[in-house]
């Protein structure tokens, strides 16, 4: 036995770790099973219960769907998602200014991060059930329950901006005399916004799979066209109402992710970049050529 | 202008270009519009604090709300529902996103495929997938299961597999020079590098799976959701509102063990 092919020994600890980590994962899973009404025949019957509707759904039964208006359903979601967007964008704003621990003091600080967090722990499903006796079925219960929903990510996104700024601005601003308010608006603001609406974006693309699925409670958008083919089992139609849903899902990922790419970077091409077809594309399909 | 005057002169300000102008113009434009399509009503701001059904909020009746049954039983099967979906959904995605990594992927046509298919998957919102799955096996948390393990599986693809993309690609490349095959040369030159990172998006799905779980049940999937669906129908706000209270301690313990986790893995 030479010394070349004696195998170094792996470092100490590292099986046991391994062995706790199976050991936790098996207990997790045993539990997890025990209370799902798991049983054999169950398990192995889904996927050929998945199989059979998925054959189903071929092919999907677009023309009976569009004349039902369910493309104008899919903008509709679309529509609650922008408008939930904007809500939440002009009511996280100025809260993210008095949340951010570089600019403001902690008396307000404090409360408005915990608000953040406290509309954060709330789903946007649970918001609409709450709201939706108090609006009315329909897409404006979706709106209120994606804007108020989005303070909370859209808040704790902009705060968190804010405080990774440059305090150099900042100072020249309070060096010149300026008040609390100025330096806000000319040091932190033109560094911040960029990436602040940038994240209005995100979170918009985030609201439109978000409004299609509050349609299935009924608070307006395509999730009620789903439910309502599902429950009749019209697999044809339902399966429309999907490819719509995610034609119209992936062209605004696309676009919105453009813009956003051209709002980080500003509107300067490099030569190094590149091309935006390209970019365009691997947004669209995942595949980066 | 000049600058000569001791520096009392303010600096031009830069200039509107038209195109800027034009971009706001149609933002607003279409919000204006999307704003009407929604029904969009102010007047609920503050016609909302005197809806006759906030008295149904109040008070909490905390001895339903702390029976075991009424809450802690589909509590603990909401979380049984996030624990084996995360756990199934993470470890079909260990492979899935190595074959979606140009890195690491073992021919051009399967990092095609999975690339393809799991960004369609992704668009799919979770609650859909659960609609479908309890459709296909049934109301229940077995729906709710499978629904969240596809989510996962979207999810944890995507972080891990960019991931993966940006990782020192040095060690694969040594185990490929000395001839090793495709699985054994990711399995000890890729698979150790990303670990860490694996575990703690695992996690942070985990957490994502927590809150999605939670939902479930108004779509018929299982978990605490189908209680607030039932409660919902007979306008017992009240006790929605303790559940909410409950479910938020929860999560919140859970949320802030899972991150405390994951900062010490990276």
């Amino acid at each position: 036995m030479t010394a070349t092919t004696q195998r170094p020994t792996p470092p100490r600890g590292a099986r046991e770790r391994r062995g706790a980590l199976a050991v936790v994962l098996v207990v997790a899973m045993v539990w997890s099973l025990s209370g799902l009404e798991v049983t054999l025949d169950r398990l192995l019957g889904a996927p050929g219960d998945a199989w059979a509707i998925l054959r189903q759904m071929v092919p999907p039964a677009f023309a009976r769907v569009y004349e039902r208006g369910a493309v104008g359903k899919v903008f509709e979601s679309v529509y609650i998602a922008w408008i939930g967007t904007v809500i939440g964008a002009v009511l996280s704003l100025p809260l993210a200014f008095m949340a951010a621990h570089n600019v403001a003091p902690v008396w307000i600080r404090v409360p408005i991060r915990q608000f953040f967090n406290a509309i954060r722990a709330v789903p946007e499903l649970i918001l609409a059930v709450i709201l939706i006796p108090i609006t009315g079925l329909g897409p404006w219960a979706g709106t209120l329950a994606i804007g108020i929903h989005s303070i909370g990510t859209l808040g704790k996104w902009a705060t968190e901006s804010i405080e990774s700024i440059d305090s150099g601005p900042i100072e020249a601003v309070e060096s010149t005399g300026g008040r609390w308010v100025s330096s806000m608006r000319w040091a932190v603001f033109p560094q911040v916004m960029s990436t602040i609406s940038s994240y209005w974006l995100f979170r918009f693309e985030i609201n439109v799979r978000a409004s299609a699925v509050l349609g299935m409670i009924g608070a307006g958008g395509v999730g009620s066209e789903l439910v309502s083919h599902l429950v009749f089992r019209d697999f044809p139609a339902a399966s429309a109402v999907l490819v719509f849903t995610i034609a119209v899902v992936l062209t605004i990922d696309t676009a919105s992710a453009a813009v956003r790419r051209r709002i980080i970077r500003g509107g300067v091409g490099r030569p190094d970049e590149p091309s935006r077809s390209g970019e365009a594309l691997a947004d669209l399909t995942g595949i980066r050529l | 202008m000049t600058h000569a005057a001791g520096g009392s002169v303010r600096p031009d300000r830069p200039p509107r270009r038209p195109r800027t102008l034009g971009i706001a113009a149609a933002v607003i434009a279409f919000s204006l519009f999307a704003a009407r399509e929604v029904g969009f009503d102010p007047s609920t701001f503050w016609e909302v604090w005197s809806n006759p059904l906030w008295e149904k909020f109040w008070p909490i009746p905390w001895d339903w709300v702390t029976d075991g049954s009424n809450v802690m039983g589909p509590l603990i099967e909401t979380f049984q529902i996030a624990t084996i979906s995360t756990i199934l959904g993470c470890s079909l995605a260990l492979p899935v996103s190595f074959a979606m990594s140009s890195l690491t992927t073992p021919n051009r046509p399967t990092y095609l495929v999975s690339r393809a298919v799991m960004n369609v998957v992704r668009a799919v919102p979770d609650l859909f997938w659960a609609k479908l799955m309890v459709t296909a096996v049934g109301i229940g948390a077995f729906a709710g299961s499978w629904a969240l393990t596809i989510f996962s599986l979207a999810v944890m693809v995507k972080l891990f597999s960019e991931t993966v993309d940006g990782a020192d690609p040095g060690p694969l490349e040594a185990a490929r020079a000395a001839g090793g095959r495709h699985t054994p040369s990711v399995r000890t030159g890729m698979l150790p590098t990303v670990f860490p990172d694996y575990v703690a998006h695992a996690l942070y799905v985990f957490e994502l799976n927590i809150r999605a779980s939670i939902v479930l049940g108004l779509v018929g999937a299982g978990g605490i959701g189908r209680v607030i669906e039932a409660q919902r129908q007979f306008f017992r706000f009240d006790r929605i509102l303790g559940m909410l209270v409950i479910i938020f301690v929860v999560v919140f313990v859970i949320e802030q063990a899972s991150v405390a986790l994951r900062k010490r893995l990276v």
